[in-house]
């Protein structure tokens, strides 16, 4: 490709001959007018604003359109063409409102920001109001097509950039409107990419209010299910691996944030889900179970492209050895440091294998991921308590705690000390250490959590016959994901909502029962929950075993040496430093019980931390899937990206809880496809030029001449 | 790259649809012609018509499609093809593309010319509403094929043209590279800024919406003309006409665009004192703008000063308060008619006649008028 030599406002410039002389233009800093042109789009020609003068031709050109030659000489500041764009400019504004300030996209809009730089004529044209009411029946996108200017850019990027065509052009009563191409624009076969947003210059199509988070940069909040994981995992690039086939790439681009993809596949909370931007449409993307799917087929290939830096000759201590500590340990041996993992318990995984029951996450899955994380040279030491993190650090650089909240919080109600009463973490231990506790025929489970699910599938697992969980909060405020409470039900789990705990009933030092009493307007407060007692809703649910799942803290104390305030350890929120120099700690025993892929995103920020202390550069980002290079041209939706979400096959309630075997099946091979294909993309919306103005171009320059 | 042709027929001037007079009376020429570029162009041919026509005789790949003066342009054939309006590109190096092919747009006149050899025209000539289309020579003067006698103005070029004097029509010669011929003969009857409005509300409805300055453009000159007509124009509005349609004519996208402009400041050019009498007189000799345009006015020997007219006007165009005489501002007035029920007088009425009655300037008391 050649380039040629021209002159625009008398610079000479070089460029490329494949470029516009607008194209040229702008790449020297020369700001030429334009709004019908986006660097993403094909030219067009239609807005008139960026015509300029060439030397030898009569009237004007269009700069957006007209190839570079060489020796053309280029005049932008002519007084014609500078007439023209006034006029185009003056045109515009007489069917655009006249009302800036009330927009939405006052300050933002590229209209005003040109009309500001070509100024105005004050010509004495006649107004006319464009009567189009505004469309909010898309829970994504917002049309309010009276402010529309008609520069087609919508319509082109849906067009020319995705493939789709749910827009179009029309006369509507003589008048052009850029209008939607069917009923709907779910008829119109929109795929909801936003890539009209992004290119409309004016605030005729948005994102409606509260869709993405506007405090964060764009990068950030175009991609809300990235932003709301913990880790960041890169959720729409491992989705279009596994849609194109590559699950083992997709693995690998999972495995790039977090050590334990496979266990996360099984268990995670998905905050991803929770944010996917689908759920304003017909339910979000089942990502955990896509993940799953993917982890399942990892080939390993990404071992290849791992990190692992020279061995610094720096020790490290990990006290405890559940997702936290592990992400620690695997991090900080692939920067070089020599790592030692102290573990209480008789095995490795933390809350992962002594609180999350085996029919939920199966032993072999966390053994192997265990196994990867030694495999690179981690030690772990079982049967090892660390009784104090202070002693520990005089034989380490560095001292990680990451000891969870293995301790469960009792309620202060009478009869709570007798011996039928559990505690969650030490019955879901007991449990998982093959010593389950006794249960009665009759069990009630004080919770709504998740925990308390698993507390009560457990006791229906070990014989229970009537499971009763109860709880403050309402069927629709229950912190148990609503899945896990639609299985829970299945299998029998009577769930009570809004009540209050009043008493442990009980008879010669044994349990028989737990009185409950109505609740409602609840609200949580600073002194805990607030609510209204319902008079005469007070019952008794009988039972034989009462487990408290109400929460859990750490099992520690002021001898392990670390500030503590209450209960927790006490610990920078940037950097997971303690008051101790050296010791650090994250997780659930700085935060309270969280989840396991909050503990890899908060251990990946210590990691970076402890690195630089140990005089490291901090950084564990690695590539490990190959380059994608994702296709922005997405085509129309089709059906099987319209139909609602696949939800995995699980066993059948009656035989499931006759045992601890894994009960939710996850995806084959052509529910992981279909679901793939329901994700939006919403990362495509990235690969375009975000807006600019003309300030962007030409910093010191003055406004309208 | 394949190539296609395309016989567009609907490119045509609103005062010259030529192109199926050829296709119909010409077809062998037009035929052969569209065969002899596509062999050059190895193209597969397309042929456009307008909606509801049939060529007899005519056969191969035929589809329809509505009139825009864009569709000489391939890239706005190819939109219609698709089954979208008609956007044209011009752009170099520009390749419009349908069904995998490039496209290629012929006209039949141009497809005439290129079988026969000839070195004519096809002149559409309308006077007292009857159009001939005529093929002329090269060279020909506009005089040699339109009587214009008596007339009292000549369009030349349709919707792209410029009014002459009929004087001045020996001056005109049919040219290779002219535009869309179309001679039109007004009649002595006619009201140039009438015509004007009809002008320009047919611009606006060819306007293919795409560029700004023709979209727009034709929108304020549809409106000003109107306004020209109604009463509601300033005396600036000659200027103004003048002023924007020479910047027009300087920067629209594409040659419609450029010159859809013309007949309304030639109009304006050579009728000056006509557009005077509508703008500052309110009058129209003609008897056809005032007159159909009917405006709403408040008798004063009728009017006891009630004022139940101006409650009821939702653009507050009524001005009055009691016991004086109450006025109608009609350039607020939207003539919706709602105050004539209003008035239990009778007072308001319809006025349709061209001349107004004498009417009070300024507030004035019942009775003192």
């Amino acid at each position: 490709m050649g380039t040629v030599q021209l002159t625009i406002d008398g610079y000479k410039i070089v460029a490329d001959e494949s470029k516009t002389v607008l194209e040229a233009a702008l790449d020297n800093g020369i700001y030429i007018p334009h709004l019908c042109h986006h660097e993403n789009l094909h030219p067009n020609g239609g807005c008139r604003l960026c015509v300029v003068k060439q030397d030898g031709v009569d009237g004007v050109i269009t700069s957006c359109s007209t190839k570079v030659r060489e020796g053309m000489v280029i005049h932008t500041k002519d007084e014609q063409a500078e007439a023209i764009r006034k006029l185009s400019c003056d045109f515009m504004f007489k069917t655009h409102p006249t009302e800036c300030t009330g927009c939405p996209k006052y300050g933002k809009c590229q209209l005003a920001s040109i009309s500001q730089y070509v100024g105005d004529t004050g010509r004495d044209l006649r107004y006319t109001q464009i009567r189009v009411t505004a469309d909010e029946s898309n829970p994504l996108m917002l049309h309010e097509m009276h402010r529309c200017i008609l520069c087609g850019r919508c319509v082109r990027a849906c067009e020319e950039m995705r493939g789709v065509g749910a827009l179009k052009f029309e006369k509507v009563d003589g008048r052009m409107r850029v209008v939607i191409n069917g009923a709907s624009l779910e008829e119109a076969g929109c795929r909801f990419c936003g890539a009209c947003v992004e290119v409309c210059p004016t605030g005729s199509i948005r994102d409606k209010v509260g869709v993405f988070d506007e405090n964060l940069p764009r990068e950030r909040a175009l991609v809300p299910c990235r932003e709301a994981c913990p880790a960041h995992v890169d959720v729409p690039k491992y989705i279009r691996f596994i849609n194109e086939g590559n699950y083992a790439a997709a693995a690998a681009t999972v495995r790039e944030k977090v050590p334990l993809p496979e266990v996360l596949g099984y268990v995670c909370v998905h905050n991803c889900e929770t944010n996917c931007k689908r759920n304003y449409l017909n339910g979000p993307v089942s990502i955990r179970n896509l993940k799953r799917y993917a982890a399942q087929q990892d080939d390993g290939a990404w071992k290849e492209k791992a990190f692992q830096k020279p061995d610094t000759g720096k020790k490290v201590a990990v006290i405890g050895s559940g997702p936290a500590g592990l992400t620690v340990a695997y991090y900080m041996r692939k920067l070089g440091h020599d790592v030692t993992v102290f573990e209480k318990l008789p095995q490795a995984g933390g809350q992962m294998r002594y609180g999350i029951p085996s029919y939920r996450l199966p032993r072999e899955v966390l053994d192997k991921e265990i196994e990867e994380i030694k495999a690179i040279g981690v030690k772990i030491e079982c049967n090892s308590e660390v009784q104090s993190a202070v002693d520990l650090k005089k034989d380490y650089d560095v001292v990680y705690a990451a000891i969870g909240t293995h301790a469960g919080n009792k309620l202060p109600l009478e009869n709570n000390d007798l011996p039928d009463v559990y505690l969650n973490a030490d019955f879901l231990r007991a449990e998982n250490l093959g010593n389950p506790l006794p249960v009665g025929e009759n069990v009630v489970v004080l919770g709504g959590g998740n925990v308390a699910i698993d507390c009560a599938e457990t006791a229906v697992r070990l014989g229970a016959k009537h499971v009763v969980m109860t709880c403050l909060e309402a069927a629709d405020k229950m912190t148990a994901s609503d899945e896990e409470v639609t299985w829970a039900k299945e299998d029998g789990i009577i769930v009570e909502n809004s009540r209050t705990f009043d008493a442990i009933v009980a008879e010669n030092g044994k349990v028989t029962g737990l009185t409950v009493t109505g609740i409602e307007g609840l609200k949580f407060g600073p002194k805990g929950p607030e609510f209204t007692r319902i008079p005469d809703s007070t019952v008794t649910f009988p039972a034989d075993t009462v487990i408290f799942a109400v929460g859990q803290h750490p099992d520690v104390t002021e001898a392990f040496g670390l500030e503590l305030n209450r209960g927790r350890i006490v610990a920078n929120p940037e950097t997971f430093e303690t008051n101790i120099e050296g010791i650090y700690a994250s997780g659930d025993c700085v935060t309270g019980t969280r989840s396991v892929i909050q503990a890899i995103g908060e251990a990946r920020i210590a990691v970076s931390a402890m690195d630089r202390y140990l005089g490291g550069d901090g950084n564990i980002e690695e590539n490990l899937a190959p380059e994608q290079d994702a296709n922005p041209c997405i085509g129309k939706a089709t059906d099987a990206e319209k139909a609602g979400r696949h939800e995995p096959k699980t066993t059948e309630p009656c035989e499931r809880v006759k045992n601890f075997d894994p009960m939710d099946l996850g995806f084959d091979c052509s529910a992981a496809g279909c679901e793939s294909d329901r994700c939006l993309q919403c990362d495509l919306r990235l690969q375009i030029a975000p807006q600019k103005f003309w300030s962007d171009y030409v910093p010191e320059e003055g406004g309208a001449q | 790259m394949k190539n296609l042709l395309v016989l567009s027929c609907l490119k045509d001037d609103n005062f010259a649809h030529i192109s199926m007079h050829i296709m119909k009376e010409r077809l062998d020429d037009v035929k052969a012609g569209v065969e002899k570029k596509a062999s050059e162009l190895d193209a597969d041919v397309i042929y456009l018509l307008p909606e509801g026509e049939k060529v007899e005789g005519l056969e191969g790949d035929i589809r329809f499609g509505e009139y825009s003066p864009t569709l000489g342009n391939p890239n706005a054939v190819a939109k219609v093809l698709q089954g979208q309006l008609p956007r044209p590109m011009i752009q170099d190096d520009f390749v419009a593309v349908y069904d995998e092919k490039a496209v290629n747009v012929i006209l039949p006149e141009e497809a005439y010319l290129l079988a026969t050899g000839k070195n004519v025209r096809f002149v559409a000539v309308t006077k007292d509403d009857k159009t001939e289309i005529k093929e002329v020579e090269i060279g020909t003067k506009a005089s040699e094929i339109c009587d214009a006698t008596g007339a009292k103005a000549v369009l030349i070029g349709g919707q792209k043209g410029t009014f002459v004097k009929p004087e001045s029509l020996a001056n005109y010669e049919i040219s290779a590279d002219g535009p869309d011929y179309a001679i039109t003969v007004y009649g002595q009857d006619t009201c140039m800024v009438d015509l004007c409005v009809q002008l320009m509300t047919q611009a606006w409805q060819s306007s293919c919406g795409k560029c700004v300055l023709c979209r727009e453009g034709t929108l304020q000159f549809k409106t000003i003309a109107t306004e020209m007509t109604t009463g509601k124009a300033k005396a600036t509005d000659t200027d103004l006409i003048k002023e924007v349609g020479q910047l027009i004519e300087l920067g629209a996208y594409c040659p419609f665009g450029r010159s859809m402009a013309k007949p309304f400041i030639s109009a304006i050019e050579l009728f000056p004192d006509e557009f005077d009498d509508h703008i500052k007189r309110k009058t129209c000799k003609c008897g056809k703008c005032y007159k159909a345009a009917a405006v709403y006015l408040i008798l004063p020997d009728k009017c006891i000063g009630c004022g139940d007219c101006v409650d009821e006007c939702d653009e507050d165009a009524i001005e009055g308060k009691p016991k004086f005489i109450h006025m109608i501002d009609q350039d607020m007035c939207e003539q919706c008619g709602k105050c004539v029920d209003a008035c239990d007088e009778g007072a308001i009425v319809k006025w349709e006649d061209g001349k107004l009655p004498k009417l009070p300037k300024k507030l004035t008391k019942v009775g003192k008028f």
